[in-house]
């Protein structure tokens, strides 16, 4: 007698019921944050350069050129312009994990998800900025902790405007070089000059009168320059010279908002740009 | 999609590089609901193109191609809602979990949490990697890795499957565990296969039916076993002194004459209509020198040998 045997197929899985997707801009954040804080080192490495400055530099600085009582409000002025440093720098970097992403990581699956390909953009992007907010706020606490004469909430606002148009604006360059560039190398190679080189004109140690008349010129356009006046704007007395030395005007309010205008059109010009460049990367 | 409606369809796909690279030059297939279709040929054959053109990453130079009668480059987030994608390499976050992974995936596709969460779990079970998810990617195997990467394939209930080279790099035991692993998830869900691959086995086993590339060109299509049959119950590999001489010899009687092939010093012929000894007599007759003379039975590469004149391991990238 033979004995038959079989095995019940197992049950078929019904399909989920699925949905347009929603809230995936910052469901892409969260990973790309959870990616972040896996590497300690990412977020720490681009706030220790300009904290160091904060500390060491600035009052050292504010000690050594600055008149009897004055070496605080010096080492304000500088202390405070290290956010001029410290955004660019951690911008670039953070772009580095789009390179990263797209060599060794889940950039492929992302492009064929049911999502519009600029929310990839949005997505590392609002981790940026969240990374920065945070770095930014551990310099200016550091910074006061040191001795800075800081007016809080005297025009907070115009401080986190800024911060934040200058970080989209840098980020959506790193992210638009990542997408450009293939090798990690060729990335790090333009830190400097995107991140570090316009710091030294954009009135951060000095005011950009000092500087001859070209280069005062050619600060002025930089948008790291706006942005370190309307910083100071926000948050010391030291901001309506900075902002009338760009403008030139005597209304503190005007000229503010007419650097917030510069900051925030650099950031859309350079967010559109980095958007339509991924989003055409994404197919050859 | 209605039941008259091909799962994929591909009409005259054609892409052309840069430089005027013809990687794809012409491909059209339809693969009904269901079925696991194959792309074989060797590396740069234009498998992975088409693949690309099918998941909205590689935008068709010519032709049209629809996912459930949806059109590919006209509607691309829709085709891409109804498909996922297992890639050639690993496209994970390897510093996150597993189960991160998944769950990444689930709001892409917009996958109701609660129900997500219970297909996450079935699935992972079926192909044995539950005990894994909560285990940073990175300390995973290959086998491993293309597990997870399978499971979150699925995870949306795709109608289609693109399965790109889903073995490649990984060693023989892990490759007959994933061909059982590919095979439950195939009874489990019904979901559409196509995949590509070099691994004739692979094809063997997996595919329904077999589309065999060649120079970014569809040379034949069936199904494996009529592919194979083609070529008869067996064929005859002889290493012979002077392969050329050999297949002009037995050309000119008429032996064997479109079922033979040489490469290197080796004469491949199919012994349908004719036998092993009556062409070994024949060669002997001629002064061709056998150095040996073996029968086996037919591989999907002397179909691929038959209808392009390399083997399928040979083949030139493109």
């Amino acid at each position: 007698m033979t004995t038959a045997t079989t095995t019940a197929p197992a049950a078929v899985l019904p399909a989920p019921a699925i949905s347009r997707p929603t809230n995936v801009v910052p469901a892409l954040a969260l990973r790309r944050l959870a990616l972040t804080i896996r590497s300690p080192r990412a977020v720490a490495i681009p706030l220790l350069a300009p904290v160091l400055f904060a500390l060491v530099v600035a009052p050292a600085l504010g000690n050594t050129l600055a008149g009897p009582g004055q070496h605080r409000t010096y080492m304000t002025f500088v202390a405070l312009a290290a956010a001029g440093l410290l955004i660019p720098v951690n911008c670039m970097f953070t772009g580095l994990g789009v390179l990263t992403d797209r060599q060794h990581g889940a950039m492929r699956e992302l492009l064929v998800a049911p999502i519009r390909r600029s929310s990839i953009v949005l997505g590392n992007l609002l981790a940026a900025l969240v990374i920065t907010a945070l770095q930014v706020s551990v310099l200016i606490f550091v910074v006061a902790l040191r001795g800075a004469q800081f007016h809080t909430g005297r025009h907070l606002v115009w401080l986190v405007a800024s911060a934040v148009g200058l970080a989209v604006f840098v980020y959506s360059l790193a992210e638009t070089f990542a997408t450009k560039i293939t090798n990690a190398e060729e990335y790090t190679g333009l830190v400097p000059p995107i991140a570090i080189v316009p710091f030294f004109f954009a009135g951060t140690l000095y005011p950009i009168t000092s500087l001859p008349g070209w280069l005062a010129g050619i600060a002025k356009v930089l948008p790291l320059t706006h942005a370190v006046a309307l910083f100071r704007y926000g948050l010391t007395t030291q901001g309506e010279q900075a902002l009338h030395n760009i403008w030139g005007m005597t209304d503190p309010t005007r000229m503010a908002l007419l650097s917030l205008a510069v900051v925030s059109a650099y950031a859309a010009a350079a967010l559109a740009l980095a958007i339509r460049l991924f989003a055409k990367a994404g197919t050859s | 999609m209605t039941s008259t409606t091909a799962a994929v369809e591909a009409d005259q796909l054609v892409k052309i590089y840069p430089g005027n690279v013809h990687a794809v030059a012409g491909i059209s297939f339809s693969v009904p609901a269901g079925e696991a279709f194959g792309l074989l040929g060797p590396n740069g054959a234009g498998k992975t193109t088409t693949i690309g053109m099918l998941t909205t990453t590689v935008k068709p130079t010519s032709g049209r191609a629809t996912l459930g009668g949806i059109d590919v480059a006209r509607n691309p987030t829709a085709t891409r809602a109804i498909s996922s994608v297992v890639f050639q390499d690993a496209v994970v976050d390897r510093p996150l979990t597993g189960r991160q992974n998944l769950l990444l995936h689930l709001r892409l596709w917009g996958v109701d949490p609660a129900a997500g969460r219970i297909r996450c779990d079935q699935l992972s079970d079926a192909v044995g990697i539950t005990h894994l998810l909560d285990r940073p990617v990175a300390t995973y195997s290959g086998g491993e890795r293309r597990r997870l990467e399978i499971v979150r394939a699925l995870l949306s209930g795709p109608q289609v499957l693109f399965l790109d080279e889903p073995t490649v790099g990984l060693d023989t035991r892990v490759r007959h565990d994933l061909f059982d692993a590919i095979t439950t998830i195939r009874e489990r869900t019904g979901v559409t296969i196509i995949m590509t691959t070099h691994y004739l086995d692979e094809a063997e086993r997996l595919c329904d039916r077999l589309a065999i590339v060649d120079a970014g060109r569809i040379v034949v299509c069936d199904s494996p076993r009529n592919l194979l049959a083609s070529i008869g119950p067996e064929v005859l590999d002889l290493r012979v002194a002077n392969p050329e001489m050999a297949l002009a010899a037995l050309r000119g009687r008429g032996i064997a004459e479109h079922d033979i092939a040489v490469t290197g010093s080796t004469v491949t012929a199919s012994l349908r209509d004719v036998s092993s000894q009556h062409i070994t007599e024949h060669l002997t007759r001629f002064s061709v020198t056998v150095h040996s003379a073996t029968t086996r039975r037919p591989s999907l590469d002397d179909v691929y040998l038959r209808l392009t004149g390399a083997h399928i391991a040979t083949g030139t990238d493109n």
